[in-house]
């Protein structure tokens, strides 16, 4: 904590509450709320039709929400129409205008309003100089790649000076090698200008690699808001636990609690996992994540807290790592990601028998629960983590 | 060097490799049934009424020749007796504010349909915007000549309403032709202008909205502009229609309809009765080559009115 903050304490730019919107007798969302600190880049993450897109259109008026308020800077944007809203939002297709070029793009919110030519020119220079677009501005939108067009529609709603900018999913149409690329220009330029970024992707190395918090949504709510390390050490309900990519899930019962250590009978095995502050009671049913990469694999009969057998189904060779599929006597499967490549005297060959093992600290504890927002809903199960 | 000597020596030489050299015989098909259409009814129907035009009549006998003394002959008649001239400006200024109408009427239909309407409906509502089509035109316009008659159903009704002082006089005015024509063309522009808005995109538009435009601002920055060729194509087909559209100018015109320019016929229509009365039908060929010669002119003017656009809005 520094001293600067200790002075202003963190002001919010965008707040949703309660935002609810159904599309007759389908729900998208369900009661969202959320507060985005001034200068946050805040991702929100999830699977197609989890509400996402249609959160970031009610935020910028293209879609109206069925109940709930929404607050820009304090101030209720609620029942404001979308060209009166200071958000500006970055399309998925950049929705550039093909009949104007480069320049009357980006000017083209400028030119709304009274204007004056000579501040509009200056102000347009600016921008393209600071997306490097300087030497584009007489180009015709079809004479631009990729990565110039996203450009193009940062600079068009950065010029406006919005007070938010939202962001839908602004780098799917780019290829791989650029995104990565205009990731961390994108990171960078937002930091810069300490405007607070809302980012809609299914991408989680996007959310996770720009984001200063990622929210994860499922079905029109919620399920985790917290720093991407949160979301991908500490996943707090099942789902988060599943649909951040590399994590392994083992449901069992609580057989025994001591030690700060929990014992749980899983299919194949017991797994210890630290107990944390609330451990669940003996006989209650959990479910244990374990990330990919804290799970290891050693030579047959060394004793270790936490071990598994599995059979070697399948390997996946990514370059900097080797994911390793395996499948237990039980049909669980299991994902192991090693840094590199066993050594040339140990080759690995499918249907090898391999010996996992982890340790219990790294072993996420998740029981049936109540996840925050839905409390009203019956039937609403799922898991929670221990501590939340 | 030989091959850089070779192919200077053949500028039109067709590159040894690529795609020019691999025919297969489904390309030749395609390519060919199309060109032979036109050659068989488009190009030589067309050759024969040029040809036709310098041929003369001796002795009520049509005789094949190489002579302009048809067109010296209207050239001479251009500004006398029949007045081509001010057939050709008739024409043209009933066309040209014919188009201009036509499109005022159909654009706004077309934006009603592609925005107001929800995307489900819009087959029927072009449907029913088509539905005239399916009609006879000259139908039509006797429909109209009944609605449009100095004793007809508008002034029938208006005097019924007790508005005998006001009774409009349309009939036989290039005013009726207009119509006539409007109702007749209505149908084609719609479908044309559809064709436009409808693949305007709408992330486009709701882009504008989100930069701060008003509906009106959204419309006049993104819509009308992005239909500027389908607005022009349209324009263009219409006037072009109408410049060589007989029936309207003859049936609600009455041959030699009023307009600010006095009662001269429609160039059409003259070319029409010196067919019909007159025995020199090579004379009447080359007065219908100098139509589609404007008509030429015309279109080209339009290809290049559309393609000056784009060069404004660039």
């Amino acid at each position: 904590m520094n001293a600067i903050s200790d002075i202003a304490p963190p002001q919010v730019d965008l707040e949703l509450r309660g935002i609810a919107k159904s599309f007759g007798d389908f729900v998208a969302l369900e009661r969202v709320d959320l507060a985005i600190e001034r200068g946050e880049f805040v991702a929100i993450m999830g699977p197609s039709g989890c509400g996402k897109t249609t959160l970031l259109r009610i935020v910028a008026g293209l879609e109206s929400m069925s109940s709930g308020q929404l607050l820009l800077r304090g101030q209720d944007i609620s029942a404001l129409p979308v060209h009166k809203r200071s958000t500006r939002l970055v399309w998925q297709n950049f929705a550039l205008f093909p009949h104007l070029n480069v320049r009357q793009n980006i000017a083209f919110g400028l030119t709304l309003r009274r204007h004056d030519k000579a501040k509009v020119k200056a102000k347009v220079d600016e921008i393209a100089d600071l997306v490097q677009l300087g030497q584009f501005l007489d180009r015709r939108i079809g004479q631009l790649s990729g990565g110039q067009k996203q450009r193009v529609a940062i600079a068009r709603a950065l010029v406006t000076e919005p007070e938010i900018l939202l962001l839908d999913e602004p780098l799917s149409a780019l290829d791989a090698h650029l995104r990565i690329r205009m990731q961390s220009e994108m990171k960078r330029l937002q930091q810069r200008l300490g405007i607070s970024f809302l980012y809609v992707t299914h991408n989680q190395s996007e959310a996770f690699s720009m984001a200063d918090r990622v929210v994860v949504m499922n079905r029109g709510r919620i399920e985790q808001y917290g720093p991407p390390e949160e979301i991908y050490t500490q996943p707090k309900t099942h789902f988060v636990a599943e649909f951040v990519g590399s994590n392994n899930i083992f449901d069992g019962k609580v057989v025994d609690v001591e030690g700060g250590l929990i014992k749980v009978q899983c299919a194949d095995a017991v797994i210890s996992a630290a107990a944390g502050e609330r451990p669940p009671g003996k006989g209650s049913t959990v479910s244990l994540v374990v990330q990919a990469d804290k799970i290891g694999s050693k030579p047959a009969g060394t004793v270790a807290e936490n071990s598994l057998n599995a059979v070697l189904s399948g390997r996946e060779f990514t370059g900097s790592q080797v994911i390793y599929h395996l499948e237990t006597a039980a049909g669980v499967e299991v994902k192991m990601v090693a840094q590199e490549p066993f050594s040339q005297t140990e080759r690995t060959a499918i249907n090898m028998a391999m010996q996992l093992y982890w340790s219990p600290g790294d072993t996420v504890v998740l029981r049936p629960g109540i996840v925050p927002g839905v409390e009203n809903i019956p039937g609403g199960r799922s898991y929670v983590a221990l501590g939340a | 060097m030989v091959a850089s000597l070779a192919s200077g020596a053949l500028p039109g030489a067709v590159p040894e490799a690529g795609s020019g050299k691999v025919t297969s015989p489904m390309k030749v098909l395609g390519i060919g049934l199309p060109l032979l259409y036109s050659a068989a009814f488009f190009v030589a129907p067309l050759a024969f009424l040029i040809m036709l035009g310098f041929w003369l009549v001796e002795d009520f006998q049509v005789v094949p020749a190489f002579s302009l003394e048809n067109y010296l002959d209207i050239a001479q008649h251009m500004f006398a007796k029949s007045n081509y001239a001010l057939a050709i400006a008739q024409s043209l200024w009933v066309s040209l504010s014919t188009a201009f109408l036509a499109v005022l009427v159909c654009y706004p239909m077309v934006l009603a349909i592609v925005y107001l309407a929800p995307l489900s409906r819009h087959r029927l509502l072009l449907m029913l915007a088509v539905a005239p089509f399916w009609s006879s035109y000259v139908l039509r316009l006797f429909s109209w000549q009944i609605l449009l008659a100095n004793k007809g159903i508008i002034n029938s009704g208006l005097a019924w309403a007790g508005l005998e002082s006001f009774q409009v006089s349309l009939i036989y005015t290039q005013s009726a032709t207009r119509i006539g024509l409007i109702h007749y063309l209505a149908p084609i522009l719609i479908v044309i202008l559809y064709v436009t808005v409808a693949n305007i995109d709408r992330d486009l538009i709701q882009a504008a909205r989100d930069l701060g435009a008003t509906r009106w601002q959204a419309f006049r920055r993104v819509i009308l502009p992005m239909s500027r060729t389908g607005l022009l194509v349209s324009a263009s087909f219409a006037a072009i229609v109408s410049f060589g559209d007989v029936l309207a100018g003859a049936l609600l015109g009455g041959g030699a309809g009023k307009s600010v320019l006095g009662s001269v016929p429609l160039f059409s229509n003259m070319i029409m009765s010196e067919y019909a009365s007159s025995t020199n039908l090579p004379r009447t060929s080359a007065l219908a080559m100098i139509l589609v010669l404007v008509m030429i002119l015309m279109l080209a003017a339009g290809a290049a009115l559309a393609d000056r656009n784009k060069i404004d809005a660039g």
